[in-house]
């Protein structure tokens, strides 16, 4: 036998295995594209809408893309996509069609092109040349009339996205760095983009793993919060109330006719020709050069109530078609069906789910309701003349707190738990004590703009946490 | 919240989907109870597929009903065969997905894995066949669109691969239809649109820090071709600098090294990554690097192994014919790779199959022939430099010098043309 090279040995073992695949690479190979079905940049992780304490007369509104950013992720940082448009869309009269919105569209810029780093040691200022990799962007505000378009304006320009919290050596003072990030609009307001603690928080297992809850039916604590320690890209918004209604003014009181508006964040990319050489057809021509590719508007509908083979068909549509495309799966939802199979004796209700159409999608009377006969939307729905309540229920409405979700949605609200209740017939009188074991977020929200959390470090990320068990809380949660 | 749900932590809510699903099939009860063990949870998309397989191994023990997280793992097996070039891995996912169809052989997550699968194998018309059912089985999927795209272009349906491709970019512009789009361009010969659309995939971003390391490799690919050299080299090193060792950005900045005439360090790179993964294709770029640099017993003794490599292969059940049937014509016996082209041509009638074939009859004596099956390379418009090299040389061997000279020229133009073809188009 030959004498075999450093190099042949490893060589010839993988050949006497018969361990070779083909390449993946380029060259004349077949290629091998990814054929991801996650798109982080693109996905919108979850959307609130409340009234802020601080912020009376406004709509504030916190909308997230990119999950489970991993703090300690390495040389790997994350970003908005520059080529996307990111929207926060509202409806004012009820039909489910966008009567205004804000577009954010992003710049991404490497000040020195030799380096790969995120930034050097030492960053003091959102401004500082040692960040290399930095963001910017700027806002439309569109408005339509029954979807045509009636105007839009950039409304700011040249806006610094909140840089990644890569850990103490590259930014000591983060909170300082990040609050520069907090921007006033000229037309009233405020705005902030950037990364944040994921203000979500669940027990993906209990939750979701066929409501596998932890300790009895899931209402003692007890559960893990698998997003503790993760971060998000996200967006704040706060505008007067006058820039989102239906007349332009403000809202008198929580009866007036403009007071509800319904909510939802959507991603658009660009729209390609394969062939650039295509000769255009005028129905081709005459379409849109973005393509919606993401929308979220209440949590856990696309989750919970669409089915599997449908929820790329519910990203690319809007929700005026929500009755016609998902209207049945609301109804009669499957995770009823899946309740009382785990939990026999629960009596769950399957059919007519009405309660949960209303409480969702057409918006609770003389509440949420944005118009008279309004259809099912799945938009969040909420009531700009609603008092913010001081001592807040996390599980909102049905917790007696007519504040919180589904009447708009706060960063502390517990929609897991109040979304499992109504799905067990909580509005019918079935009032059961589900719920996933999580009651709050990892970290604490702030009390003013842009309330969220800052984002954990790189450098001490502590990822999961466990929520202590509690006393029973119980049927009816107003009555703990 | 989808993606948070659809991947990271959230295999579970897969599996209660799954639950969902057992549920609308059978129209009755389907697991009893939950069962009291809990299910370990998913590690987030940045964790190494060998852990990803580790917990869905363990689920997949649990929940034996629940075909999602199986297809979840046989996913996760291709990946790992991919990553690490072991063969054994696709066997295994395939056996997975074996099981999942025979529950329900219309499940289109099953269908698209294992269309996925067979393209990996080189089994194109296998791929076609379960990508359109995949299809069919999940008219409102996206996922399908990519593999069947992809079945399409290996079989030379350029056409019918436009048509779907447009359908599905224009459902989501992603990373997956992006660079499927950057792909169809190149092949026709669209260098700067292929360029265009692979930034557009790396702007909007991979789920998993390989697949944006992939998308750096082939902007460095298409900067070589375009003569881009300083510019294709720090696409590479952006790449490695996120995936440090990424294989597919290693080889490519070698070939951006052995562009400059660096061909020292190409060497060594290559060295340095063959011997992690030996996949033919380095192994061949190492032999042929050596060769030009003088060092022929390396040279030798690398070409022979990759030699080996492609009948183990063949052996294996992987369809290699294309690439075997160019190695064959520059480094082993031109009769022989006329029979592979021939194979190639007959299982997958593509533009590469019809270079590799003409190649192999050009190099066995035939370059009136192998030239008619050059022009059947270059019908789209390839800017390839390999079809124009071996065009331009067959043209040149058939007595029509006119036709050869602007191919050989633009052959040599190409920063992106291998060593071997370089001495052939300076003969």
């Amino acid at each position: 036998m030959r004498k075999l090279s450093v190099i042949a040995v490893p060589l010839a073992a993988a050949l006497a295995a018969g361990a070779i695949a083909v390449s993946s690479g380029s060259g004349s190979s077949h290629r091998e594209a990814p054929l991801s079905a996650l798109d982080p940049t693109a996905d919108d992780t979850d959307v609130y809408a409340f009234t802020a304490p601080d912020a009376p007369g406004d709509l504030t509104i916190v909308s997230n893309w990119i999950p489970f950013e991993d703090p300690a992720g390495g040389p790997n940082f994350y970003r908005f996509d520059d080529r996307a448009r990111y929207y926060l869309n509202i409806d004012n009269t009820g039909d489910g069609v966008y009567d205004v919105r804000y577009r954010f569209q992003f710049k991404t810029t490497v000040r020195n092109p030799d380096s790969f780093l995120y930034a050097l040691p030492g960053v003091t200022s959102i401004a500082d040349p040692k960040l290399n990799i930095v963001q910017t962007y700027s806002v439309w505000r569109e408005t339509y009339k029954n979807g045509k378009e009636t105007g839009a304006r950039r409304i700011a320009a040249g806006l610094p996205v909140a840089p990644d919290n890569v850990g103490p050596k590259t930014i000591p003072n983060y909170g300082a760095v990040a609050a520069q990030a907090v921007r006033a609009l000229p037309s009233g307001g405020k705005v902030f983009a950037g990364q944040v603690d994921d203000p979500f928080f669940v027990d993906l297992g209990s939750a979701f793993d066929a409501l596998n809850l932890r300790v009895g039916t899931g209402n003692a604590g007890g559960g893990k919060d698998d997003l503790a320690g993760y971060n998000v890209h996200t967006i704040v918004l706060q505008v007067p109330e006058a820039r989102v209604t239906r007349d332009g003014k403000a809202v008198a009181s929580a009866s007036a006719q403009n007071a509800v508006v319904g909510v939802w964040s959507s991603t658009d990319r660009e729209r390609l020709d394969v062939a650039r050489t295509a000769r255009h057809t005028k129905a081709r021509a005459a379409q849109a050069r973005e393509v919606q590719v993401s929308r979220l508007g209440n949590p856990l509908v696309n989750e919970l109530v669409v089915p599997l083979g449908k929820k790329d068909f519910y990203n690319r549509t809007q929700p005026s078609g929500d009755l016609k495309h998902f209207g049945k799966y609301v109804l009669e939802p499957e995770l009823a069906k899946v309740l009382n199979i785990l939990f026999p004796g629960l009596n769950v209700p399957e059919t007519d789910r009405t309660d949960i159409v209303q409480a969702l999608l057409t918006g609770i009377p003389g509440l949420t309701q944005i118009a008279p006969g309004a259809p099912p939307t799945d938009t969040l729905k909420i009531n700009l003349g609603t008092v913010p309540n001081p001592n807040p229920n996390r599980y909102g409405v049905i917790g007696g707190d007519t504040a919180g979700f589904p009447n708009g949605r706060r960063l502390a609200d517990d929609v897991t738990d109040s979304s499992l209740r109504v799905v067990g017939g909580f509005l019918k009188g079935n009032k059961l004590p589900l719920g996933d074991g999580v009651d709050q977020n990892d970290v604490p929200f702030r009390a003013t703009f842009p309330y969220v959390a800052p984002p954990h470090a790189g450098f001490d990320s502590q990822i999961k946490r466990a929520e202590p068990q509690h006393a029973p809380v119980g049927p009816d949660p107003s009555q703990p | 919240m989808l993606a948070r749900l659809a991947i990271g932590a959230a295999a579970a809510f897969v599996l209660a989907l799954g639950a969902f699903g057992l549920l609308a099939r059978d129209g009755e009860p389907a697991p009893a109870a939950p069962s009291a063990a809990r299910l370990p949870e998913l590690p987030p998309p940045s964790a190494s597929t060998d852990r990803r397989i580790a917990v869905l191994q363990a689920i997949v023990r649990a929940r034996p009903r629940l075909e999602q997280a199986r297809v979840m793992l046989a996913a996760a097996y291709a990946q790992k065969a991919r990553e690490s070039g072991d063969v054994q891995f696709f066997d295994k996912a395939g056996g997975l997905l074996e099981q999942a169809l025979q529950r329900d052989p219309a499940d289109p997550a099953a269908l698209t894995e294992r269309a996925a699968l067979s393209l990996s194998r080189h089994d194109f018309r296998a791929g076609l066949r379960d990508a359109r059912a995949a299809r069919r089985a999940g008219p409102g999927l996206n996922r399908p669109f990519g593999v069947l795209v992809d079945a399409l272009v290996e079989l030379g349906r350029y056409r019918a691969a436009g048509r779907a491709l447009q359908a599905m970019v224009d459902r989501k512009p992603d990373v997956a239809a992006y660079s499927r789009v950057s792909y169809w361009r190149e092949l026709h010969g669209d260098l700067t649109g292929a360029r265009r659309a692979m930034a557009l995939a790396a702007e909007a971003g991979a789920d998993t820090a390989d697949s944006t390391a992939w998308v750096g490799a082939q902007l460095s690919h298409l900067d070589l071709l375009r003569g881009r050299l300083r510019l294709a080299e720090r696409d590479a090193r952006e790449a490695l600098f996120r995936v440090p060792g990424h294989p597919a950005s290693s080889a490519a900045l070698a070939r951006v090294e052995a562009a400059r005439g660096e061909l020292p360090a190409a060497i060594a790179r290559l060295r340095r990554l063959v011997v992690r993964l030996p996949l033919p294709e380095y192994v061949i770029a190492l032999g042929e690097y050596e060769q030009a640099a003088g060092r022929h017993a390396a040279a030798r003794r690398d070409l022979a192994l990759a030699h080996a490599e492609q009948r183990l292969l063949s052996a294996a059940g992987v369809n290699t014919d294309a690439e075997a049937a160019v190695f064959e014509a520059d480094h082993g016996s031109p009769a022989h790779a006329v029979r592979l082209g021939r194979r190639a041509w007959a299982a997958a009638p593509s533009v590469r199959s019809a270079d590799a074939l003409g190649w192999a009859l050009t190099r066995a004596g035939r370059p009136a022939a192998g030239l008619r099956w050059a022009h059947r390379a270059l019908a789209l418009g390839s800017r390839d430099p390999a079809f124009l090299a071996h065009a331009g040389v067959a043209a040149r061997a058939a007595g029509r010098p006119a036709e050869a000279a602007p191919l050989l020229a633009a052959a040599r133009r190409s920063p992106g043309l291998s060593p071997v073809l370089v001495r052939e188009v300076g003969r």
